[in-house]
């Protein structure tokens, strides 16, 4: 009798079993991703807001990604993927360039920054308006003087293009394309760049030594620039003024989130790492060199700028030998491995 | 048959019979449906004219807001994008039990305008987002009017804003002429959203000095907290 039930059972499980399977079965395999996890480089703080607590990082899903990022298709011609203007020679910033051009011979009105370590960035964009990094590419997306397009017809080429759907089906569990999976796979890419390699991260993990002229370097930026540009992600991610002019654009920064009179010519203060391959620097790219940078420093800041920040209302004294010292500790800072990881790079 | 397979078909048995009743009962719902009104008629898309009460003539091309958080619903968070043109009612679950009152958020709560890419009422694609400041526009409202001097005369009210002071989301409680029983069975809720009340009701928003408000701040705000005045129940059956 027992035997009969347990039978019975089996039957019922096994045809169960076959029925979802055979539902599932649509020639794409099943639905196995592969779990990854951010790896948070030793002696980092932990990441402030998660951002892949719900979006689960999977190899599938940042390989989704990764062809997303470098896909001409996301604009309206064809012609600007994230990747033309997020170079990674250029630690994803756009090489040589202080403004970016966008789809038909448009530029953008802002510099383009370098991309990595973003997990540890609570806001985007120079003036913070972006809560989110994976509601971040909407901008680009949808701006005129970037890749031009519109959300449904991005979905509609995504659709069309049936190497897609293998990939949405392998990431995602199934091959329904939504503006939520682009999104979602978009910042499993992005907030995958991390850069933690660099002559400096070695030199802290006693790999390596400094030279003389790095270490003098590194105490000259300890004095003058470690408090905004704080260790290890030599930026503290806030939003300060740094005494820069108002540009032709008008643009006001931090203001023209918060609509408060306070956060006037406030930028978010970058990250000093890859700072060798990001030039040209600041939000609207107006210094061409490290060197014009320093200089900046050292005699260009505008002293009546009545939000400066107080730790710039000292001045910075540095002589001929100091400044190139700062720069070659600034030149530590470089992380080639992350620059040509071909990870990062567009798959073949 | 042993003892024990009889028991197990009649555990089978009850275990479906359960889930069926479960399906039957939960068939209690609540649709609740908006009407749209200016100038005490129903308004209608684009071709026809209505009056501020400040005398300011204009059309409507488009009406679309979120309603949220409804206290009566058994999935509290859930979000409904109503378009006045378009999709304009929704259907909830309550808790069986007695109602008195109808209760939701005009808007989507702070959580939600932080948390990434989402779907459904919330889907970017529903052209409800902002990009460049993230966050959702509450309460859209477009249309055309001789008074706005902004290009075209457009009309363009974007309510938006969900962060510190700048919060445009309003709670609507709206009380039932007569308590409903959610037991079984479907009842329709419909409310009235007066346009009347939004140009004039605690704050007077007018055509001429704000025809374009796309941004969160002290002009939202003013426009929100007209909000709650806007709408009434107009029948329960
Ligand atoms: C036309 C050039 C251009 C294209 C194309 C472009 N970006 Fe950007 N990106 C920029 C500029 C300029 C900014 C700075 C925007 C601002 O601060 O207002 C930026 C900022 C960002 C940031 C914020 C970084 C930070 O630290 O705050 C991220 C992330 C980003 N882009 C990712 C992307 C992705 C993903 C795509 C493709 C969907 C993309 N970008 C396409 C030019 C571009
Ligand atoms: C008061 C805070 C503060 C201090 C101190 C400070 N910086 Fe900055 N730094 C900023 C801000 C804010 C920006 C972005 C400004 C902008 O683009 O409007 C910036 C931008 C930069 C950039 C441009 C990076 C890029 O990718 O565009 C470099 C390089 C730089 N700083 C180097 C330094 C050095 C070197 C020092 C020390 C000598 C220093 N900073 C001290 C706040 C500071």
């Amino acid at each position: 009798m027992k035997t009969r039930i347990t039978i019975s059972l089996f039957a019922f499980v096994a045809l169960a079993v076959f029925l979802i399977g055979a539902a599932k079965n649509d020639g794409y395999g099943s639905f196995k991703p592969k779990p990854l996890k951010l790896e948070i480089p030793k002696g980092w703080p932990k990441p402030t807001n998660n951002i892949f607590v719900n979006n689960k990082l999977t190899e599938e899903g940042f390989q989704l990604g990764r062809k997303l990022f470098y896909d001409g298709n996301l604009s309206s011609d064809g012609t600007t993927s994230c990747g033309s203007c997020h170079q990674q020679f250029a630690a994803f910033s756009t090489y040589d360039h202080d403004l970016s051009h966008g789809v038909n011979n448009t530029f953008t009105d802002r510099n383009a920054p370098a991309l990595f370590n973003l997990a540890w960035s609570p806001l985007y964009h120079w003036d913070g308006g972006v809560n989110n990094i994976e509601v971040q590419p909407l901008n680009p997306i949808t701006a005129k003087n970037e890749m031009g397009e519109t959300l449904p017809n991005v979905l509609s080429k995504l659709k069309a293009d049936t190497s897609y759907s293998r990939l949405f089906k392998a990431a995602f569990g199934d091959a329904a394309i939504t503006s939520q999976r682009l999104l979602k796979a978009l910042a499993q890419f992005t907030g995958s760049l991390v850069s933690s390699n660099s002559r400096y991260d070695k030199w802290k993990k006693g790999e390596l030594k400094f030279n003389p002229i790095e270490e003098a370097g590194y105490d000259i930026y300890k004095t003058n620039c470690a408090v905004c540009h704080a260790e290890p992600l030599f930026t503290d991610y806030g939003f300060r003024n740094n005494g820069l002019s108002l540009n032709r654009f008008a643009d006001i920064g931090r203001q023209k989130i918060t609509g408060l009179a306070s956060d006037s010519l406030k930028f978010k203060v970058p990250s000093l790492r890859n700072v060798q391959y990001s030039f040209p620097y600041m939000h609207d790219g107006r210094f061409n060199s490290l060197e014009a940078v320093l200089n900046y420093y050292i005699s260009g800041i505008d002293h009546d700028q009545p939000m400066l920040d107080p730790i710039l209302k000292k001045p910075i004294v540095l002589t001929e030998k100091q400044k190139q010292q700062l720069k070659y500790f600034l030149y530590t800072l470089t992380d080639t491995a992350f620059t040509k990881s071909k990870r990062f790079a567009p798959g073949q | 048959m042993t003892k024990r397979y009889k028991s197990f078909i009649r555990y089978f048995f009850f275990i479906v019979g359960l889930l069926f009743s479960t399906i039957a009962f939960s068939q209690n719902e609540f649709i609740i449906k908006f009407v749209h009104t200016a100038n005490g008629k129903r308004i209608i898309q684009n071709d026809s004219i209505y009056y501020t009460p400040g005398g300011e003539p204009y059309t409507i091309s488009k009406l679309k807001y979120y309603v949220s958080n409804l206290d009566m619903n058994t999935a509290r968070k859930s979000c409904f994008l109503i378009d006045a043109f378009g999709i304009d009612s929704f259907t909830v679950r309550p808790q069986i039990g007695l109602y008195a009152f109808l209760s939701f958020l005009l808007g989507v709560d702070s959580a939600r305008n932080v948390s990434g890419a989402q779907d459904g009422a919330l889907d970017p694609l529903n052209d409800m987002f902002w990009t460049w400041n993230s966050g959702y526009v509450m309460f859209k409202l477009e249309g055309n009017s001789d008074s706005s001097l902004a290009d075209l005369h457009r009309i363009e009210h974007h309510i938006g804003g969900f962060a510190g002071t700048n919060y445009t989301m309003r709670r609507i409680n709206l009380s039932l002429p007569k308590k409903m029983h959610a037991n079984t069975g479907r009842h329709v809720i419909t409310v009235e959203m007066n346009l009347d009340n939004y140009w004039r009701s605690v704050n007077n928003i007018s055509i001429s000095e704000t025809p374009v408000i796309v941004t969160a701040g002290a002009l939202a705000k003013r426009s929100a907290d007209n909000f709650p005045q806007m709408f009434t129940i107009k029948s329960v059956e």
